[in-house]
């Protein structure tokens, strides 16, 4: 299972390094285009997002209604330790921006599996950058 | 002042000063901490407009945004700076931190300044316009790391409290001082009155008792007289009945004597004495008055022990002890050892009697108090007395049937 999963990393890194390698203009936490998206997770890949940074991980996630396709950025890969499966959902709470006709969302919080994790404050600031991640209990009733 | 009042008269004063200078030093700090955050405000736009001319001749010179930007990424105080065009589109930016660029062109409008706080710290943020080119208009948005001045209050806040944590634990310990030195004075005052007190009504009883036993005396010295005479003229049948009554106002004559010493103020007429000398005549003086053929009294001293003392008074306390001894012993010992202990003497008067009962050795000191069926209980009073007139002390330890020892202390030798 894990092997199969890294194969597909692996693959998924070749194809999109070239569209995400650098810092893009666009390419920041954009408080004013903050939007909720769930989705079912397709693919999981570590790419190169900033300057001087470790790659980060990336879940491309088909949203429910629209089928549309979202590159979710979620963190450095050292930072997040929850693996995540194929098939399995996920909403997330972030900035989305538009790349060659590709949507990409930069993640602030996830809810995956029941629980709730916060990778930015409301401002944007990387929670990998100070201090731990915030991770909320699982609520009664609020799975999805 | 009673104690509770002086806690309050010391502490409520203390406690207000506390106050004012917690209240104005927080006003004081606040008025730096506004002021100070004033300037580095200004500084920091300063700054800025002097970045906004350098960014400005660089587009000039046809540098890209990204190159630009990338000249300001190694300054510490600089978190990010985002160039935007007329439309507020992002030209460019740069962020230390990944994505993290905080600005929200729903909140800002034209040009402005403010203060968020982050994990990092509070990020001074400013959003000003100007014109790299004639007739082109930009925006510049930087925010500048405000850790410095963070740790300055921080700084300043932690000293505040540790000098006012400092004055407040000092106070207190100052004042429960004084406190505690007022109760210590109040206790020996108030101790000091009782002690007045007694003097003068124990001086006035004194003179009172002296004033009746002198009256009766005067009668008596008369009746005894009478007796004499009448001794000689009454019939050889009524001459026993008479020497009897004259034998008993002989001892009410005693008794008066007695109560009139021990109630008399001691005065001391000191001089250096021979101890060994002075037990010797008290010893002669008991075998005139009790058989003490089965007696042993001993006398052993260290070396030669001499005292600057009243000789007649200080006989007259180890009479009054030997006669206790030996009223208590039939037979046996009564051991007389004298020492020299540092800067006093050290009389140990021990027998081997009857004892005294616990209850009873916290009392014999006191006045008109005994166990004995002919004694009036002043003896051992008179020899407290003599002693603590000395400047000395006495001790009892005794068991019942096991003897009794004196311990007398007497400063000098």
């Amino acid at each position: 299972m894990r092997k199969s999963r890294y194969v597909i990393l692996l693959l998924s890194l070749v194809i999109l390094q070239a569209a995400v390698l650098g810092q893009e203009t666009d390419h920041y936490y954009n408080v004013d285009t903050e939007k909720k998206v769930r989705g079912t997770i397709q693919m999981i890949v570590m790419e190169p997002r900033y300057k001087d940074s470790s790659p980060f991980l990336i879940v491309i996630l088909e949203e429910r209604k629209t089928k549309e396709m979202f590159n979710v950025e979620i963190s450095p890969v050292r930072f997040f330790s929850q693996d995540f499966h194929k098939g399995e959902e996920l909403e997330v709470v972030g900035s989305i921006y538009s790349l060659d006709g590709q949507k990409n969302i930069i993640a602030r919080q996830i809810r995956y599996r029941g629980e709730i994790f916060m990778l930015r404050d409301k401002h944007g600031f990387p929670a990998w950058r100070g201090g731990e991640m915030t991770q909320k209990k699982k609520r009664k009733g609020k799975r999805f | 002042m009673k104690g509770r009042n002086f806690l309050l008269f010391f502490y409520l004063p203390f406690l207000g000063i506390l106050i004012i200078f917690f209240v104005l030093s927080s006003l004081n700090r606040a008025y730096i901490k506004n002021k100070t955050e004033n300037l580095v405000k200004e500084q920091l736009q300063a700054a800025a407009e002097i970045l906004k001319i350098n960014i400005s001749h660089f587009l000039r010179e046809n540098y890209s945004v990204a190159e630009i930007f990338d000249s300001y990424s190694g300054k510490e105080n600089i978190y990010y700076i985002a160039l935007l065009d007329e439309d507020k589109n992002v030209l460019g930016w740069s962020s230390r931190f990944e994505g993290y660029l905080p600005l929200s062109l729903h909140t800002v409008e034209g040009e402005g300044s403010w203060i968020i706080d982050s994990p990092a710290g509070k990020i001074f943020n400013f959003f000003s316009p100007f014109s790299p080119d004639e007739g082109k208009k930009c925006y510049l948005y930087i925010g500048y790391s405000l850790e410095n001045l963070q740790e300055m209050i921080a700084y300043s806040r932690r000293n505040f409290f540790l000098i006012f944590g400092l004055i407040f634990v000092i106070g207190v310990i100052l004042f429960l001082g004084f406190y505690q030195l007022q109760r210590s004075y109040l206790g020996k005052k108030e101790e000091a009155e009782v002690e007045k007190a007694e003097k003068e009504r124990y001086r006035e009883i004194s003179a009172f008792t002296s004033g009746v036993g002198h009256e009766i005396k005067n009668p008596l010295n008369s009746l005894s007289l009478l007796f004499e005479l009448l001794h000689n003229k009454v019939p050889e049948e009524l001459q026993d009945d008479v020497a009897l009554g004259k034998e008993e106002i002989h001892k009410i004559s005693r008794i008066i004597d007695q109560f009139s010493t021990s109630l008399k103020p001691i005065k001391l007429n000191k001089e250096r004495c021979s101890l060994a000398e002075m037990v010797s005549n008290v010893k002669e003086s008991l075998s005139r008055e009790y058989d003490i053929s089965e007696v042993e009294i001993r006398y052993s001293e260290s070396s030669s022990v001499y005292l600057e003392a009243d000789k007649g008074l200080m006989s007259q306390a180890f009479l009054n002890l030997l006669r206790n001894s030996l009223d208590a012993s039939e037979r046996g010992l009564i051991s007389i050892h004298a020492q020299q202990k540092k800067k006093a003497v050290q009389v140990r008067i021990e027998d081997s009697g009857r004892g005294i009962p616990e209850e009873d050795q916290e009392r014999i000191f006191e006045p008109f108090f005994s166990t004995k069926k002919k004694g009036m209980g002043v003896g051992l009073y008179l020899t407290k007395k003599i002693i603590e007139a000395h400047e000395g002390k006495i001790e009892v330890r005794s068991q019942k049937g096991q003897g009794t020892v004196f311990v007398i202390h007497i400063p000098g030798g």
